[in-house]
Parts: C-alpha cells; sequence; structure tokens
C-alpha cells in the first residue's frame, strides 16, 4: 500500500476521533440548550473511576413506579415520563417500554426489578464527576444534611430534551454542590 | 557494535581460531549491517515515554479542575489529541522510522482515552466504565494498521482483556456477556499473522505468544455463566486448544520459553486437570448441568476447533505425532460425560490421566534431552502424590516411602540423561579429532 493511502487512511480514522467526542458535547450541549430544566431529590456518595476520576453516585428518590405489567423485566430500557409537582420537584407520570403520545418530557431509565406491582428503575444520570480533593467531602457534607430535616434540600438539576439528559448540578441548601463544600 | 563482541573475536584470533584477516572481515561486515538500522533502544524508549506522558494526562484530568470553565476543559481535552493526531499524521506521511510510528500512536492512543474522558466528565455523562473502554478500543483499533504500531496492538489487546473482564464479571449491577472481546480479538490476528509470517523467532512475536493466549485465558471468565462447572469444562477445552496451537507448524522452530501457548495450555491443562483428581470435586458437582446455556456453546464451540486441530494433526503427520497433552481435553470430556456417575471411577481415571501426563512429560524430556520438559514431568507426578496425601488414609510410612521415591526419581532421572548427554558429547568430539 502507498504512503498515500495509509495517510488517507489515518485522515478519516483522525476526523472519527475528533468527530466522536465532538458528537458527544454537541448532543449534550443541545440538551442544555433548549431542554427543560427538572429537580430530582438525591443523595449522593462518592466512588471512583479508573479513567475519569472522582464523581459521586447519585442515588434518586424516584426510582419507582405503580404498574400492574410482569411484563417489565431487569435490563429493560423504560420511558419515564416527567412532571413537576407542587413543591416544584420532578415527579413520575407514566412508565411505558414505547413512546406515547403525551406532551410530558421524558428520559430513559433500565429497571432493576419489578415486584408487586410496582417496577423499580435506574435514572440514568447518575454520575456527578468532581474535583478528587471535594467528592470526599461532598458525601460527608451530604451525610450531615441526612440527619437532620434539610433533607429535602438536596436536588440535582438535570436537562431533559427528547429523552435525552444532562446533569448539569447537584445542589445543597440552594447553592451547587462544589461551593458548599468549599464552605 | 558491542565492545563484547570485539572482545570474542580478538579472543578467537589469539587462540588462532580465525585469521586476523577474517576478524577484520566479520567485523566490517557487522558494521556495515548496523548502518541502515534504526536504533532498537530508541523505540522502546520512545514508546515508554509517550505511555508515561499519556498516562500522566489521563490523571492530570481525571482530577476533574473545578475551576476551569466549560470552554477551557473542552479545549484542554482536544490539545493532546490534536498534537498527537499531528505527530502520527507527519510520522505517516514523512514515512518516518518504527520508533516515530511506535512513540505517535502510543500517545495518541492515550490522547484519545483523555479526550473521551474529559468530555465525559464534562457534561457528567453516564455509563459504566465498559462502554467508555468499548469507545476508546473502537476510535483506536484502525491505528494498529495505519501505524503498524506493535505497542498499540499491545495496548488494544490489553484494553480489550480489561473490557471483557469489566462488562462480564466485575460489573455486578448488569453482568453481559462482552461479545465484543471476539471482535477486537479478530481485529488484532491480522497483524499479528503478519509479524509471525515475517519472523517468528523476533522479540515482538514472543510477547505476543505470550499476551494473547493470556488475555483470551484472563477474558473467558467473563464468559462463564452462573454455572461454575461448565467453566471448568470451557477452561480445559481452552487450554487443549491453546496448547493444540502452540504445537502448529509455524512454531516448530520457536524454543518453548518463547511459546506461550504451548506453556500456559500445558500448566492450565495439568493445573485443571489436578483439581478433578480429588474425590470432593466429584462429589459436589451439581447432578446435571445446564445443556442449553451460552457457557455449554461455548465449551462446545471450543471442544470443536480443538478435535479439528488434533483432526487435522493426524491427518497430515500420524498418530505417532501427537502426544498425550494434546489429547488429554478429549479424556476430560469422556470422564466427564461418560463416566462422572459412577462412584470412584472419574477420581480413579483422572489420577491416571494425570500419572499418564507426567510420565509422558518425561519421556517427551528424555527424547529431546530437555532437562526443562523432563523435570516438569517428575513435577506433576510429585504434585499429584502430594494432592492424594489430603484425601487418602494412607498410612505415614507409606507415604514417607513414596515422597522418598520421588526424590530418588528426581535424582535418578536427571543423573542419568546427564551421563547420556556427556556420552554422547563425547562421541561427537571423538568423531571430530
Amino acid at each position: 500500500m502507498k504512503t498515500i493511502h495509509i495517510f488517507i487512511g489515518f485522515l478519516v480514522v483522525a476526523l472519527v476521533q475528533i468527530f466522536v467526542p465532538a458528537q458527544m458535547i454537541w448532543e449534550q450541549e443541545g440538551v442544555l440548550e433548549s431542554g427543560t430544566v427538572y429537580k430530582f431529590k438525591t443523595r449522593p456518595v462518592d466512588p471512583t473511576d479508573p479513567f475519569r476520576g472522582k464523581y459521586i453516585t447519585l442515588q434518586y428518590e424516584i426510582s419507582s413506579f405503580t404498574v400492574a405489567d410482569t411484563s417489565y423485566v431487569h435490563g429493560d430500557e423504560i420511558k419515564v415520563y416527567l412532571e413537576n409537582d407542587d413543591h416544584g420537584f420532578a415527579k413520575v407520570v407514566k412508565v411505558s417500554k414505547e413512546l406515547l403520545d403525551i406532551k410530558n418530557d421524558y428520559v430513559i431509565a433500565k429497571v432493576t426489578g419489578n415486584y408487586k406491582e410496582v417496577v423499580y428503575f435506574k435514572l440514568p444520570f447518575d454520575r456527578f464527576y468532581m474535583e478528587e480533593t471535594k467528592a470526599y467531602d461532598a458525601e460527608q457534607a451530604y451525610r450531615k444534611m441526612n440527619s437532620d430535616t434539610l433533607r429535602d434540600n438536596v436536588h440535582a438539576l438535570v436537562y431533559v430534551k427528547d429523552g435525552q439528559s444532562v446533569l448539569k448540578d447537584v445542589i445543597i441548601e440552594g447553592i451547587p454542590i462544589q461551593e458548599y463544600v468549599e464552605k | 557494535m558491542s565492545s563484547k563482541f570485539n572482545k570474542e573475536l580478538q579472543t578467537l584470533v589469539r587462540d588462532k581460531v580465525i585469521s586476523p584477516e577474517l576478524a577484520d572481515k566479520i567485523e566490517q561486515y557487522y558494521a556495515t549491517k548496523d548502518v541502515g538500522k534504526p536504533n532498537r533502544l530508541f523505540a522502546i524508549f520512545g514508546v515508554f515515554g509517550a505511555l508515561l506522558v499519556g498516562a500522566g494526562i489521563i490523571l492530570m484530568l481525571a482530577h476533574n479542575w473545578d475551576d476551569f470553565s466549560r470552554a477551557t476543559k473542552t479545549i484542554l481535552a482536544f490539545v493532546p489529541l490534536l498534537i498527537g493526531q499531528l505527530i502520527a499524521g507527519y510520522a505517516i506521511l514523512k514515512e518516518k522510522s518504527n520508533a516515530w510510528k511506535e512513540a505517535s500512536g502510543t500517545f495518541l492512543f492515550f490522547a484519545v482515552g483523555a479526550c473521551i474522558a474529559l468530555i465525559s466528565q464534562i457534561y457528567n455523562i453516564p455509563g459504566e466504565l465498559g462502554s467508555y473502554l468499548l469507545t476508546w478500543i473502537v476510535l483506536c483499533l484502525p491505528l494498529i494498521y495505519l501505524l503498524r504500531s506493535h505497542a498499540v496492538t499491545l495496548l488494544i489487546i490489553i484494553l480489550s482483556t480489561y473490557y471483557a473482564v469489566e462488562v462480564g464479571l466485575w460489573n455486578y449491577r448488569s453482568r453481559q456477556t462482552p461479545w465484543l472481546y471476539f471482535v477486537f480479538l479478530l481485529g488484532v490476528i491480522p497483524y499479528y499473522w503478519m509479524l509471525l509470517k515475517r519472523n517468528v523467532s523476533s522479540n515482538a512475536v514472543t510477547i505476543f505468544n505470550w499476551i494473547l493466549p493470556g488475555s483470551i485465558a484472563i477474558a473467558l471468565s467473563a464468559f462463564v455463566g452462573r454455572d461454575g462447572t461448565l467453566g471448568f469444562i470451557m477452561y480445559i477445552t481452552l487450554f487443549g486448544l491453546l496448547y493444540n496451537i502452540g504445537r502448529l507448524l509455524i512454531f516448530k522452530e520457536l524454543r518453548t520459553l518463547r511459546n506461550g501457548y504451548l506453556i500456559i495450555g500445558s500448566l492450565g491443562t495439568v493445573i485443571c486437570l489436578l483439581i478433578f483428581t480429588f474425590k470432593w470435586v466429584w462429589d459436589e458437582l451439581p447432578g446435571t448441568s445446564d445443556y442449553g446455556s451460552q457457557s455449554w456453546y461455548i465449551a462446545l464451540i471450543l471442544f470443536v476447533i480443538a478435535i479439528a486441530m488434533v483432526g487435522f494433526k493426524i491427518w497430515k503427520n500420524g498418530i505417532k505425532a501427537i502426544n498425550l497433552f494434546q489429547v488429554a481435553f478429549i479424556g476430560f470430556w469422556v470422564v466427564y460425560f461418560a463416566f462422572s456417575d459412577i462412584g470412584v471411577l472419574p477420581v480413579v481415571l483422572m489420577n491416571m490421566l494425570v500419572l499418564t501426563l507426567g510420565i509422558s512429560a518425561i519421556k517427551i524430556g528424555a527424547d529431546k534431552f530437555n532437562f526443562g520438559i523432563l523435570n516438569y514431568g517428575l513435577l506433576i507426578i510429585s504434585v499429584l502424590i502430594a494432592c492424594r496425601f489430603f484425601d487418602t488414609a494412607m498410612s505415614f510410612v507409606i507415604r514417607g516411602i513414596l515422597f522418598v521415591l520421588v526424590g530418588a526419581g528426581f535424582f535418578v532421572t536427571n543423573y542419568i540423561m546427564l551421563k547420556r548427554q556427556q556420552k554422547i558429547k563425547k562421541q561427537l568430539k571423538d568423531l571430530q579429532v
């Protein structure tokens, strides 16, 4: 094979290597720009990913929905339709395997169990990456909060658009978690 | 040229083995031979440098700098990637030496990983480690062929193994079978084959001869389902297959230590079979295995390939070309599926199989004058006997006598072989004189 052919092949691969991360950015920016923002009540804990560093795992209060359907099994992808409750927090309207013809926004979740007419699921935006020195403090801060009555004051800010969701921030007592731990 | 070699030449001249003219000629030959050859050390250090810098960038980015804005972080993500691409592109276009290509490929490999890692951090993109590794591997696999880089190939194999184990074994929340591992392996094999064809005894081939069977043996654990027994069958069959690959004609000229297939296959077979020489292992076996499961089909496919290789060898070179290690897995299949319910029979048969393997290794070692293989055979028998000490009620006297006998066996066989070797050497010397 000639050098020029290899070089052209390399150019294609190089473009793909740029295109894939760029595409990731494009999608996320699209959601942040024109998506609807929801607040999800959450509790954070802190694990590590070997390549991407420290993050906190978020466990959401929204994790189940009562529906008498045994066809939902572990690992299924479902659409969770949302609306805001009276306090401004997200709540589930409906879950479905197919796209429904309703106006509400939806996010895609994974079924983790189906027990006594309740479907349990995991919301996709469960990782929030933090500076490595702050992740542990963030978890501690949350632990402290959990002991008093301020529990309702931790929530995740999530932008939703066409089933895509981007976790923008985690808020404790009205301020972003990074700033909260610095206090 | 190394000074050691020069000194050796001078000694030869002094001892009148070769003439001074010949020594000069030899010196000149090697001097001109080395001229066009790029420095191998340079390539190795280049790769190590790129490896460290690349890994360092990933680690630094994993800090998740809060103080930078989203835009700054995004630019930071693309800077190493673009630098890596520029250098690699330049190396291809200007037809630079291998050292360039290896080093730039290694750097680019890590730059791609760092870039997608940082993007996931910035936008908190969900997804397990497995999906991240998958994207990384797919984006870098073509570099193997474009840069013809051993280092990138090695990194891809290691990352694929990591991917398989991460997705199929470690991820307790949602285990999946990492079928894509096979696709990645198929992506690497043509490159490996090219190297094999070029020079089977090169150091690069030796590394792949070890890393490929090692990777496959580790990754297979990700394909074992919940049925552990079938896992054993899968592994014994895989080791049989690896051993048979190691005995392929293409590896014939290779020294044993350079043949990872042979050694991993042989050791794996012996260890698995040794486990099944214990009676309690057979007692604990579940009555029936799930013969519709994925583990079963994988075991069956491995078995068919291994049998085909044995069959081909017999058809080509006759039954005598086969040694017992190549067919030990068939013995296990027969015992497991035909006799596993019949009292102690499977245990007795397994013990006999391992004993015969040991004896056949001793025989191969003696025939080839290879002390390594000879003692390997003796070692198999000793371990077998040691294992029997745990689950038989022999008296201490008999156990003691057995140990003394095996120990004496080590001395005697090695001594006889040493004598025979010396005798042959002496005969050769006499012939020369």
